[in-house]
């Protein structure tokens, strides 16, 4: 006999598409449906893979929500870019497995865009080791940046911080996001609950948990090699 | 922050290695937290009576007949009823766990933490690692006979046990235990200079600088807890002595039909080496692979064949060393030489505290039955995530230092596969030969993260 939740889950997939019925959808069903399935919002960031080519040119999406959101909150946040920006390119430089990165004002939010080499954590880490005190001046104008400023003397929670603002990367295949919701809710082998009628429904809830996400991994001309790999066959020194 | 340094305050495996001959790991389930607690004051009473006393780093000369040393998982520290406002201040990668961490250790395939045998099938369930060093089997019974004499205290789930071979040799035939970080704080008659920059204490110890300049790693809160402890990455890794010894045949072999042998090579050149061309051929290859010469002449000293004149240690990785960018020890220290995460040289530097387990192999008397042999690791370091991490993801198994091994994995510890793997020979040219086919040598078959805590901190956890 169908639970409750069944029947629930059946009626809000079966919603024709007319007007009104969007419209309560997006402003009503939607955030009632969230509160009764409660869904975490996935880790932002590649997924982890052993195999090396998967660990090279992964993008990250960083967005830092302005504490002042306001087009002078704004323009000190491209101020303090504009600032520092020698530096912080001269950090990037110095990883070394950085392939591009960018800020964005997107909205209310400054925002990283980089493509880098291997391990996230590594990368956070000898940007902020390299840079020392000089993200602290973008850091300090984002919201929840107190927490972990000065940053090169909170390493750990300056990398969890990032992490945690990363963009969730939506798997390239349909059932990857089944797959990540049943890894974050710790179960480990994969269930066979592969119900691609459910994928809508759980794609929904996620991007209400998560409003910004990126699709994929992303395309890439040149796969499987490394900014240094890249540099060298250039010759420009690595 | 930082600490006046204190070596009576560090368990004693950590700045120094103790060199017994025998190890005991014992893994252990907490039963009663009141009674694990009366434990670990026992154990730093003074009283050398009932339960073991931990060994300090304090040591001298008189060092003891055995020695006895505790690592708490965080599972352990959750047992002994830490107070959470001080379990969330240790970093994320011991919260979670080495099993959790498996993909980036390159744990996969046979060795996934679900293919791991007993006890570490039930990771959760072990709470403290207790080990013992000592030369005797007796000395280690005994030892243990006097931890687990109170049986509320303590359950034990499983042991792992080790044993030194001649001239600190490791199952596939390498002279380990060469290299260590020194420590400008700490006296060690072993460890002499080998032209590397001393290592800041910070690299092994919570609460001083590290190689990065300003940063510190978090202290796990309160000081008493944090301060003076450190972390560590406790290994079981089964190797494949049949295996590797095979895959140096097969190459061997392949390459004595190579039209670049004699550059490799030279005619003749195979005299100083062994007996035959395709024996000396076998050694090269195991030379190359590890950047040492089996009895541990490094490579970038001497690349044609060992040399027990040249030093062990003092050598550093020039533009044209003839060391292979691949080889295991210049993946895991690449020293001074150019690597691409610039900033990195020297910040992901590990004690190593290893020992074989299961009887050498002899080619003679090939194993009737499945024989499982290997090392025991603990690889320590003040940040797992900025030293055995990081070494184990970007430098072991993506080769991401240089761009000329990126996309390969260690050719002796890596997550290797037969499809896909390579390893480089260097030809005095600046040419290269290029193996193939390399299978996976060692297999991950359990392990821990542990917190290493001050004595301060037994005591403190004692009273909690
Ligand atoms: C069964 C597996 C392993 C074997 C047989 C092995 C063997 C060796 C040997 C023969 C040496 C040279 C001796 C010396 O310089 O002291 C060495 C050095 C080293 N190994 Fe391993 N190793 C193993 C696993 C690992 C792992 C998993 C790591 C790191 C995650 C590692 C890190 C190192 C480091 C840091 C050095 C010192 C390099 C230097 O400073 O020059 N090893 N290993």
């Amino acid at each position: 006999m169908p639970s409750d939740k069944d029947w629930f889950d059946r009626f809000v997939i079966g919603l024709p598409e007319r007007r009104l019925f969007k419209f309560l959808a997006a402003r009503i069903l939607v955030p009632f449906w969230a509160w009764w399935t409660p869904v975490k919002p996935l880790p932002g960031g590649p997924h982890p893979s052993a195999q090396p080519g998967d660990n090279l040119q992964c993008m990250m999406n960083l967005i830092m929500p302005l504490k002042d959101k306001s087009a002078v909150g704004r323009a000190k946040a491209a101020g303090a870019i504009a600032a520092n920006k020698d530096q912080i390119y001269a950090g990037l430089n110095n990883v070394g497995t950085v392939h591009f990165a960018r800020f964005v004002i997107v909205g209310d939010n400054i925002c990283m865009f980089s493509v880098y080499d291997g391990d996230f954590t590594n990368y956070i880490r000898d940007f902020i080791a390299t840079i020392g005190s000089v993200f602290n001046a973008v850091v300090e104008l984002v919201e929840g940046g107190e927490d972990v400023i000065p940053c090169e003397h909170n390493a750990e929670a300056f990398i969890e911080w990032v992490h945690a603002r990363d963009l969730y990367q939506v798997p390239d295949t349909a059932t990857g996001v089944l797959r990540d919701q049943e890894a974050l809710k710790g179960d480990k082998a994969a269930s066979g609950d592969d119900d691609l009628d459910l994928l809508p429904r759980r794609l929904t809830l996620q991007l209400h948990a998560n409003p910004n996400v990126s699709l994929g991994s992303g395309y890439r001309a040149y796969p499987g090699y490394s900014a240094a790999q890249i540099r060298k066959q250039l010759g420009i020194g690595w | 922050m930082s600490a006046e340094f204190d070596a009576a305050d560090v368990q004693g495996n950590i700045l120094r290695g103790y060199r017994k001959l025998r190890v005991r790991h014992l893994m252990l389930e907490i039963a009663d937290r009141i009674a694990a607690r009366r434990w670990l004051a026992a154990s730093t009473s003074g009283r050398d009576e009932g339960i073991p006393q931990i060994t300090r780093g304090s040591w001298g000369d008189a060092k003891p007949d055995s020695c006895f040393n505790i690592g708490l998982t965080y599972e352990g520290l959750q047992a002994l009823g830490t107070p959470g406002s001080s379990l969330k201040t240790f970093p994320n990668e011991f919260i979670q766990g080495m099993s959790a961490r498996a993909l980036k250790l390159g744990d996969v395939g046979k060795s996934a933490p679900e293919k791991w045998p007993s006890p570490f099938d039930d990771p959760r369930r072990i709470h403290l690692i207790a080990t013992i060093y000592a030369d005797e089997v007796a000395q280690l019974d005994q030892v243990q006979r006097r931890a687990l004499a109170d049986g509320n205290a303590l359950r034990l789930l499983g042991t792992r046990e080790g044993c030194c071979f001649p001239d600190d040799q490791v199952h596939f035939g390498y002279r380990d235990n060469i290299t260590q970080p020194r420590f400008a704080e700490v006296h060690d008659p072993q460890r002499y200079d080998d032209g590397q920059p001393m290592a800041p204490l910070g690299t092994v110890l919570l609460g001083y600088s590290t190689n990065f300049e300003g940063l510190k790693w978090r202290v796990p809160q309160p000081d008493a807890l944090g301060l003076n402890g450190t972390f560590n990455a406790f290994r079981v890794l089964e190797q494949d002595v049949v295996g590797f010894e095979e895959y140096l045949d097969r190459t061997a072999t392949d390459l004595l039909a190579n039209p670049q042998v004699d550059e490799l090579l030279p005619r003749g050149a195979e005299a100083k080496i062994a007996s035959s061309r395709r024996a000396a051929l076998r050694e090269l290859v195991a030379a190359n692979l590890c950047g040492r010469w089996r009895d541990g002449t490094p490579l970038a000293l001497s690349a044609d064949a060992p040399d027990p004149g040249v030093d062990r240690t003092k050598f550093d990785y020039a533009d044209d060393s003839r060391c292979p960018y691949g080889a295991h020890i210049r993946r895991c220290n690449p020293r001074g030489g150019q690597i691409v995460q610039r900033v990195a040289n020297n910040s992901r530097r590990l004690v190593r505290r290893g020992m074989p387990y299961g009887p050498a192999y002899d080619p003679e008397k090939p194993d009737r039955a499945k024989i499982e042999r290997g090392l025991l690791g603990n690889f320590i370091g003040a940040s797992l995530g900025a030293q055995f991490e990081a070494m184990s993801c970007d430098w072991l198994n993506l080769g991401l230092q240089d761009p000329r091994v990126t996309g390969s994995n260690d050719p002796i510890v890596g997550a290797n596969d037969t499809e896909t793997s390579w390893f480089d020979l260097p030809l005095k040219s600046g040419a290269t030969i290029r193996l193939r086919g390399l299978p996976r040598f060692v297999h991950t078959r359990g392990g821990a993260y542990t917190f290493l805590p001050s004595l301060s901190a037994i005591r403190f956890l004692g009273a909690l």
